[in-house]
């Protein structure tokens, strides 16, 4: 319903754009956009974030890929080796047995994140009352503000067989000293336990976020069906919060692709190759045996799997993600 | 005043893209000073920069040696860059950045793990300037064991000055040994003694016990027992050459016959049944509680758990004696043994000392900062406190550990008189490589049954062949 103020300022909205026309098709003068005036001008406004992507991003990754090709050790002048590197990395067993390792470390370490953040999530959304709710989604996500290192040091004094405060407590109830971090099963469990409680509230702001979107009606219409709250969750909660669900699973991946700070402080990726990862091999060829052209090599690999991965992700949301 | 409206929008725009632009040169000039080498310590000055691994505290209590050292030469300014790391591969990884960086420092503190990789890719030999320098230098030599001196060999030429060194003795708590109703070990015992040892401290002391506390590291790890039994897991050969410094400085040692040019470690020695009798041994420590199962790179706690009387024995040098001062262990609260006799008594070391970086800008300053660094008045500077054991025999003196240092603290240098074989760390070029490889076995072999033992021991040697596969 409009007003006759309403109508006033549409009037002369009107007519000034009128105005504008009857000025911009005088011959000599004609009033373009400041596109069309200035075509350099968005250019400018996009250089610095530009001129920042290219020296600090693109160049980076650019040198990264052409140094897979090159054999260098930072001392000596690098020599062209066209595709050795790429070929020894393949045949190495260490490279092989990180990349696996990491697969691994992927499945369960994002599976227990998204399924913990999502469970927490609709408890704390559901059964809690709204001030312990600011609480719980603050401590849930203080410890992603952590330093994964600090995190993994203090972690370790916590594991440690002899003398840490987990054993000390297993052994209050009659469990005996477990070898958390000597023994391949406990040093992995150990690497993907504080890896999922450190990683696992950003997917869980998430997911709270994706539940207050969800309509209450929908809910109302359920229980109007006769659904209950667990098929609620099944048929409303989760078909509604595909999207959110899938944004996050495809961030944990490409995270939990990506470990390093955890099982390299942790574990330094032992006993054995037991918790290496595909990151920790690539530090460990630059920075440690001095091949770089290897370590890249080994950096565009993983590049392609996360690539790949992400792909297949977006590809299958088609299928499973549901848009309101 | 619409039209004032607009040409005030216009002016607005191009005074916002004016000060844009003036915003982008303004900073570019502002920034233009930082982005030059002067912020990088010992750049734009000409300073000597020496590089050492530490704390910015680590470096102003070098002030002191600079300041000696400033007395002396007046000409050469000298900047001490300290760098943090959690070990020696650390750090040496921290200065090849440099290096990459086109940054490199002129001198350099090196540890034996790091002695060969500097020696051929990245420091300049002192030959020349020993040869100049040679009566300056004789009493320099006479007061350094020869042993640590031929650490620092390679290919016939000496490419640092030992400063500092610790041997991989035996640390015991006496209470703990009191405990068990022994008496202070033999100084030939043998590794069954320490079995003995271990399992009546044990027997003592059922919990919240460790008879045997060790790392999995390079130094103080499965090594030592390594170089007791005779053996290593790289084949150590030696070099020819280096008679010139021998002859010169150490014509009237007895050991002068067995020194060499430098020690080599070619190949990968895992399969040698005498380095599985050695693991072997330590697993059965393991498997019967009397000694810690290894975690790969720890240490860090070592000291604090040593000084709550939570740990009967381990290895460690006189590196050790001011942490536990300081995390309050009185001198009778411990001691320190030889390490425990098998197919032989030899033991094992590392020591550190500057390298001349081939990059240097002023060599001959340079080894006037190293010359001076090896002399009595600058060690004397550095070392006032028992944190580590100086390479001059003189300082390791009653002085030193006064109130502080365990009752036999003479085993630290004796370790060099009474065991001359006694052999560094062995750290070929590819240590670091060659250090990942070990660590990584070390827990699998301790911890299974016999078959796991041979299966790590089968992927030691496999994953050494291939660290080494690129010599250098």
């Amino acid at each position: 319903m409009s007003t006759a103020s309403d109508t006033r300022v549409r009037t002369k909205a009107v007519r000034g754009k009128a105005q504008r026309g009857a000025s911009a098709g005088q011959p000599g003068k004609t009033r373009r956009s400041g596109r069309e005036r200035q075509p350099w001008l968005p250019w400018v406004f996009l250089a610095p974030t530009i001129v920042g992507m290219g020296i600090f991003t693109v160049l980076p990754i650019i040198a990264s890929v052409a140094l897979a090709f090159f054999r260098w050790d930072i001392i000596s002048a690098p020599s062209f080796v066209g595709f050795d590197n790429f070929a020894e990395v393949v045949q190495d067993p260490t490279v092989r047995v990180s990349f696996l390792n990491t697969i691994l470390f992927v499945v369960v370490a994002v599976a227990l994140q998204l399924g913990l953040a999502l469970g927490l999530a609709i408890m704390v959304q559901e059964k809690l009352p709204a001030w312990l709710r600011v609480f719980f989604r603050s401590a849930f996500f203080f410890p992603l503000i952590l330093s994964a290192a600090s995190v993994s040091i203090f972690m370790r004094y916590l594991f440690n067989e002899q003398f840490g405060v987990v054993n000390w407590l297993l052994s209050l109830v009659g469990i005996p000293a477990v070898p958390w971090l000597t023994t391949p099963g406990g040093s992995a469990a150990v690497v993907i336990l504080v890896y999922v409680w450190q990683n696992f509230g950003f997917s869980f702001l998430l997911f709270i976020g994706g539940l207050a979107s969800i309509p209450v009606e929908t809910y109302e219409a359920a229980s109007l069906d006769g659904a209950t709250g667990w098929r609620k969750h099944v048929h409303v909660t989760l078909p509604l919060l595909s999207p959110t669900t899938l944004v996050a699973s495809v961030m944990a991946i490409i995270n939990a692709l990506q470990v390093f700070d955890q099982p390299f402080v942790l574990t330094r990726g032992g006993p054995g190759d037991s918790t290496r990862t595909a990151v920790m091999v690539i530090f460990e060829s630059a920075f440690q045996r001095l091949e770089f052209g290897q370590a890249s090599a080994i950096g565009v690999i993983l590049t392609l799997i996360i690539m790949a991965i992400t792909a297949a992700q977006f590809r299958l949301s088609k299928r499973f993600v549901f848009y309101q | 005043m619409q039209g004032s409206t607009g040409k005030l929008r216009e002016i607005s725009r191009r005074t916002a893209l004016g000060a844009l632009g003036a915003g982008i040169v303004g900073t570019t000039v502002a920034s233009w000073p930082r982005l030059t080498g002067t912020d990088i310590p010992g750049r734009g000055d000409n300073s000597l920069s020496i590089a050492i691994m530490g704390t910015a505290a680590d470096a102003a209590a070098r002030q002191k040696v600079v300041d000696a050292f400033a007395k002396v030469h007046p000409d050469i300014k000298v900047k001490v860059q300290a760098i943090q790391a959690v070990d020696w591969k650390d750090f040496f990884t921290k200065i090849l950045t440099m290096v990459a960086a086109g940054t490199p420092p002129d001198v350099v503190y090196v540890a034996t793990e790091g002695a060969q990789l500097f020696a051929e890719k990245l420091a300049h030999p002192l030959d020349e300037y020993l040869r100049r320098d040679a009566a300056h230098m004789k009493e320099y030599f006479e007061d350094v064991h020869p042993s640590l001196v031929e650490a620092f060999m390679y290919k016939g030429s000496l490419f640092q000055l030992p400063i500092d060194w610790n041997a991989a003795n035996m640390y015991y708590n006496t209470k703990a040994l009191q405990q068990a109703g022994l008496e202070r070990p033999a100084d030939d015992w043998n590794h069954l003694d320490f079995r003995n040892t271990l399992a009546a401290m044990r027997k003592a002391r059922p919990t919240d016990f460790t008879p045997y506390y060790w790392t999995n590291r390079l130094f103080g790890g499965v090594v030592p027992w390594l170089y007791a039994n005779d053996t290593s897991f790289l084949k150590e050969t030696k070099s020819s050459g280096g008679r010139w410094l021998w002859d010169s400085f150490y014509a009237n040692d007895p050991t002068r016959g067995m020194r060499s040019g430098g020690y080599q470690w070619l190949e990968p020695n895992a399969n040698d049944p005498k380095v599985f009798e050695s693991f072997d041994f330590l697993r059965g420590l393991v498997k019967d509680g009397l000694g810690v199962r290894p975690e790969e790179g720890g240490g860090n706690s070592l000291v604090g758990l040593f000084a709550s009387n939570r740990i009967g024995t381990t290895p460690a040098g006189g590196y050790w004696v001011q942490g536990l001062s300081e995390a309050g262990m009185k001198q009778d609260d411990y001691d320190v043994q030889f390490f425990p006799r098998w197919r032989t008594q030899r033991h094992q070391f590392g020591t550190a000392g500057y390298a001349i970086m081939k990059t240097a800008k002023d060599k001959d300053a340079a080894w006037e900062w190293v010359k001076f660094s090896s002399s009595l008045e600058a060690m004397q500077i550095v070392f006032p406190t028992p944190n580590t054991t100086p390479a001059r025999r003189s300082m390791v003196n009653e002085q030193l550990y006064a109130g502080k240092g365990p009752r036999h603290w003479k085993v630290f240098y004796d370790t060099l008189d009474r065991f001359p074989s006694t052999g560094p760390i062995p750290a070929p070029p590819q240590q670091a490589a060659v250090e990942t490889a070990l660590m990584k076995n070390v827990s699998l072999a301790v911890s299974g049954d016999e078959r796991q033992l041979k299966s790590a021991l089968d992927s030691l040697q496999r994953d050494l062949e291939f660290a080494l596969r690129r010599q250098p």
